[in-house]
């Protein structure tokens, strides 16, 4: 590879970067407050919560292969952290947004520590059961979390004394975080982090020889990912205003590992396509009336019978980061941590 | 593309023109569950619906213009409640929103139905703190506070003093139990066991076994029809004799259905009696079997009510309604004449102020009793 | 220790049967077979259906309902495996055959297919839940002494010791059963040593189903409960069963069955009801720290 060739490749990465961000922040709330239709605004905000919820779950279900049940639950523990903290102590969005994501993630490394020995399966199961274990609290623990009565957050996002009440503004929160977020499970994804997150997919005895601690690296895995998740369910907290336990139950959690295995297990680019796809299909099939849930499983299943690896498979993605960023980041010489 | 959008906007001013030609059009919007776990009362919702939208628009009540309502189906998750009102807030056209089903769902939709000015009236959510989130927000339901102390003085004047109570554990299940048990209390009553239940589940012999041991005179029943019927099949089952008292949700031809004849004797209370003689009462349950060969339950006839009221405070308005008009009409209804009692509005709390009846099942069908 | 007990945990056991009843079949189709089938709960569906309309239609004695149920379930069990999981059979290759994506992907097509069976069904029967005829209700009471039982709870403790000593049966002592076994461990193995890998999953889809169909209109009759959505949570539980009893082992899957029902039974003395959902799942958690592979898994190859 010549030099000439490394420097156009950093250049098209960096164009493609650009341009990501500018269709996030800048085309997108462009064209959506143009319409003036805040209908449009919200359905984007909630896509763009799922799109984070979708790529760390992917870290775990998809580049480590352990397939979770249970994700809803930390989606869920993230956003009651967050409403809790704010209603009953006052804190602002700023320390409720980090703790709601720390909250999360403590939760996740306590769920992963006794199940990392399970396999396959067996691990599934196990998180489906904690997954229910929060929906059976969140709901009974009336003193608590109120219940199912829900709980409502009164206050506006605040940062540094500016409120932000309008969805416009929302948008700009919720898609700031969103980029920042999947900026950071890429680079986990496309580094020594997750390629050694794949060799214990592929073959855990095998890592293990390799001299990769396998147990260190799943519990790694599950707490980033479950704290970026929790960072979502505490934006979802403080931009719905509203949370009820039943957001944050069994059928959630299949709808975020949809979204996932729809868009390419593995994948990063992958599982943002099927969150968009998964929130958006639902309300672009609204005039289809009753039949509208038929409609989404039918382009559920022929997206999986046309492209079993998923819209975005796992091997495009990698080479798309290999073709594009591996000059960027230097990762051509990078064996170790970087 | 430049193409498509020269078609949208030929489209557009087609629309624009044909509804200007033709009567003026006013927009309703109606979120429910049409899908879903709780599909089955939206659809009863939308039947209903559908009857009064007709009988109102033939009635000629609103001269030049016609009413619509536009169903959206919120799959009782709250997620999608919000897209829906987010949408309706958009139309310009909808001055007014009917629903949501669970006070959770309508809740949620609540606060940014609020935002816009937007009058919501629900059929069913009976959370005490729905009308409390803005000026904006009605019910055609009586609260918990109203039915619980109702039924207590019925029970007490029967003789049963010892209860033990049985609710799903949602908003609406909490509030019923905790009224009854408070206004029991207060009558000298004693509570002897408060279970709650998970929304879904199906077997109550557990729970029921549980309860009776501490040996209540009756039981109090906090929960939807469908969940009734199966607990009153599994108490003769398991040769539980003692009587039970119920909220009117289980007022539904359907639980009868269901639960056959462990249904009987059961006591509750309700707001729609479709034994009334009164006339109107006959013309709705009368048109409902005709149009969707099934009687109307207590759902059905709640929803018929909310659609009835919005549509009159349409009426008394004019064709020229505007969501702050609407609002306010619908606050100023006083005496509304429904199938489910008189309904007029407490000016200071915006909650319904109803009368309630007393109905008995006996030999396979509700009974009136005094 | 009274006859309160004794009826708690009769409610209990009452309550794990139906979990078993669901779990054999599940278990059959993926736990022995080894194939991701979320559908399963679908099939129960359409068995109460079945039976449902044949009640209405015909008025057939009770053993003609459950043989409806049983072909209803059989054939919409091999429309299963043709539409949702043969296509996936085309990749043969092994690095197909080793790819993560490509083993989940049946997860997801059954997962389509049972969202789509619920709505066409909700589609033609309405939401509700259906109404069936008195003298078909499973619920007559049967008084032992100061326990009371039912009809139905003889009839599903019945069908299920059938159902698990035929199964354990044709899967020890028979070809097929060998035949089951031998693909479920090696797919590629057992096409090597001249197995129709197509006709045999096909035939245990078939009976999976027919068993799951005949548990949907039991259970359906026992609780007068048959509506679209009732395939959800039982087969929720009858997945958490088979994991628990070891995946591959059918009495595992039917004894955790048993257990769970009676730690909800027993916990509602202890707490609410709400919470007794919360004894069950912690003590799958705890079961599985401690027996990784299930209480009754056999030492299966690492997959």
């Amino acid at each position: 590879m010549t030099d000439n060739k490394l420097v156009s490749h950093s250049v098209r990465a960096n164009l493609l970067v650009l341009g990501l961000l500018a269709l996030v922040l800048g085309v997108v709330p462009g064209v959506l407050s143009f319409l003036g239709k805040s209908y449009y605004m919200q359905v984007a905000n909630s896509a763009l919560i799922y799109c984070v919820v979708a790529a760390s779950m992917n870290l775990i279900t998809g580049t480590a292969g352990l397939m979770c049940l249970g994700h809803a639950a930390f989606f869920g523990i993230g956003a009651y952290t967050a409403a809790l903290l704010n209603t009953h102590f006052g804190l602002p969005f700023l320390l409720t947004l980090p703790l709601g994501g720390v909250a999360a993630g403590l939760a996740g490394v306590l769920v992963a520590l006794p199940t990392m020995r399970l396999i396959s399966i067996y691990f599934a199961v196990a998180t489906l059961g904690v997954g229910e274990i929060v929906h059976v609290t969140l709901l009974n623990w009336v003193s608590l979390t109120r219940g199912p009565m829900g709980m409502q957050i009164y206050e506006p996002i605040t940062i540094f004394g500016h409120q932000f009440t309008g969805l416009l503004s929302i948008y700009y929160v919720i898609a700031v975080l969103a980029c920042v977020s999947i900026y950071l499970l890429w680079r986990m994804n496309h580094s020594y982090f997750g390629n050694a997150l794949r060799s214990v997919r592929e073959d855990d005895q095998c890592a293990e020889a390799m001299g990769i601690s396998v147990v260190k690296l799943k519990i790694q895995a599950f707490a980033a990912s479950t704290f970026f998740t929790g960072l979502a369910g505490a934006v979802l907290a403080h931009s719905a205003g509203y949370i009820s336990p039943d957001s944050f139950q069994f059928s959630e959690s299949i709808l975020i590992l949809t979204m996932v295995v729809v868009g390419g297990l593995g994948s990063l680019p992958g599982s943002i396509l099927g969150a968009l796809l998964l929130i958006l299909l639902p309300e672009v099939a609204r005039g289809l009336g009753d039949m509208r849930n038929v409609a989404v499983g039918v382009v559920m299943f022929l997206s999986i019978l046309l492209l079993p690896k998923g819209i975005f498979g796992e091997v495009s993605a990698i080479e798309v980061a290999r073709k594009l960023f591996n000059s960027a980041w230097d990762g051509r010489n990078a064996v170790g941590w970087k | 593309m430049k193409r498509l959008f020269t078609a949208f906007v030929v489209m557009a001013v087609l629309c624009v023109a044909s509804t200007a030609l033709a009567e003026k059009i006013v927009k309703l919007g109606y979120s429910l569950p049409l899908t879903g776990s709780h599909a089955q009362y939206g659809e009863v919702f939308r039947n209903s619906a559908l009857m009064q939208l007709e009988s109102f628009n033939k009635s000629g009540k609103l001269k030049g213009a016609k009413v619509e309502i536009d169903f959206q189906d919120s799959k009782s998750d709250p997620k999608e409640a919000i897209n829906i009102a987010r949408k309706f807030n958009d139309d310009d056209e909808v001055v007014g929103v009917l629903g949501d089903f669970t006070s959770t769902v309508s809740m949620a939709a609540g606060r940014v139905y609020a935002q816009a000015g937007m009058t919501q009236l629900s059929q069913t959510s009976s959370h005490p703190d729905f009308c409390k989130i803005s000026n904006c927000q009605f019910r055609n339901i009586t609260t918990q506070a109203f039915e619980g102390p109702f039924v207590v003085k019925w029970a007490t004047g029967l003789g049963y003093k010892k209860f033990a109570i049985i609710a799903i554990q949602n908003d609406w299940g909490i509030s019923a139990a905790t009224n009854f048990a408070n206004a029991l209390k207060k009558d000298g009553g004693e509570v002897t066991s408060l279970e709650y239940f998970n929304p879904g589940n199906r077997d109550f012999r557990a729970i029921l076994t549980k309860v009776m041991r501490d040996k209540p005179e009756a039981l109090y029943l906090c929960m939807m029809y469908e969940g009734g019927a199966l607990l009153l099949q599994q108490k003769h089952q398991l040769g539980i004799d003692v009587t039970s008292f119920g909220t009117s949700s289980l007022y539904s031809p359907k639980l009868i259905e269901l639960a056959g004849p462990s249904a009987d004797g059961l006591y509750l209370s309700t707001t729609f009696m479709p034994d009334s003689p009164e006339p109107h009462v006959v013309a709705f349950v009368k048109g409902y079997v005709k149009r969707y060969g099934s009687f109307p339950n207590m759902f059905a006839a709640q929803a018929y009510d909310a659609v009835g009221i919005m549509l009159a405070a349409i009426a008394k308005v004019g064709p020229d309604v505007t969501r702050k008009t609407l609002r306010d009409a619908v606050a100023a209804t006083k005496d509304y004449p429904g199938v489910t009692g008189s309904t007029s509005f407490d000016p200071e709390t915006r909650e319904p102020v109803k009368g309630l009846a007393r109905m008995q099942v006996s030999n396979g069908a509700f009974q009136l009793v005094n | 220790m009274d006859t309160y007990f004794l009826m708690q945990l009769i409610n209990g056991l009452s309550v794990g049967m139906i979990y078993a009843l669901i779990a054999i079949g599940f278990t059959l189709i993926f736990g022995v077979l080894n194939v991701v089938n979320f559908a399963h709960g679908e099939m129960y569906t359409i068995g109460a259906f079945a039976g449902l309309v044949c009640i209405n239609m015909i008025h057939a004695p009770l053993a003609i309902i459950i043989v409806a149920a049983l072909v209803a379930g059989g054939l919409s069990g091999i429309g299963l495996e043709r539409i949702a999981f043969k296509p996936f059979r085309r990749f043969q290759d092994e690095a197909s055959l080793k790819s993560r994506a490509m083993r989940e992907a049946t997860l997801l097509s059954s997962l389509a297919v049972s969202i789509i069976i619920k709505e066409v069904i909700q589609h033609f029967f309405g939401a509700e839940m259906q109404t069936i005829p008195g003298q078909y209700m499973l619920n007559n009471p049967i008084q032992v002494g100061p326990l009371s039982l039912s009809s139905g709870q003889f009839l599903i403790l019945g069908s299920s010791i059938l159902m698990l000593g035929g199964l354990q049966y044709v899967l020890y002592h028979t070809r097929i059963g060998l035949s089951i076994r031998a693909i479920s461990n090696n797919p590629l193995g057992a096409k090597y040593v001249g197995l129709s890998v197509d006709k045999t999953i096909i035939s245990t889809f078939a009976v999976g189903s027919m068993l799951g169909g005949a548990a949907g209109i039991m259970v359906g009759l026992y609780y007068g409960a048959i509506f679209p959505t009732m395939g959800f949570t039982p087969s929720i539980k009858a997945f958490v069963a088979m994991v628990m009893g070891g995946l591959s082992s059918i009495p595992g899957a039917v004894i955790c069955s048993l257990i769970l029902g009676v730690c909800e039974s027993l916990a509602t003395n202890y707490l609410t009801q709400g919470w007794s959902d919360m004894v069950a799942y912690s003590f799958l958690i705890v079961t599985l720290i401690f027996f990784p592979q299930g209480i009754f898994g056999s030492r299966r190859e690492r997959v």
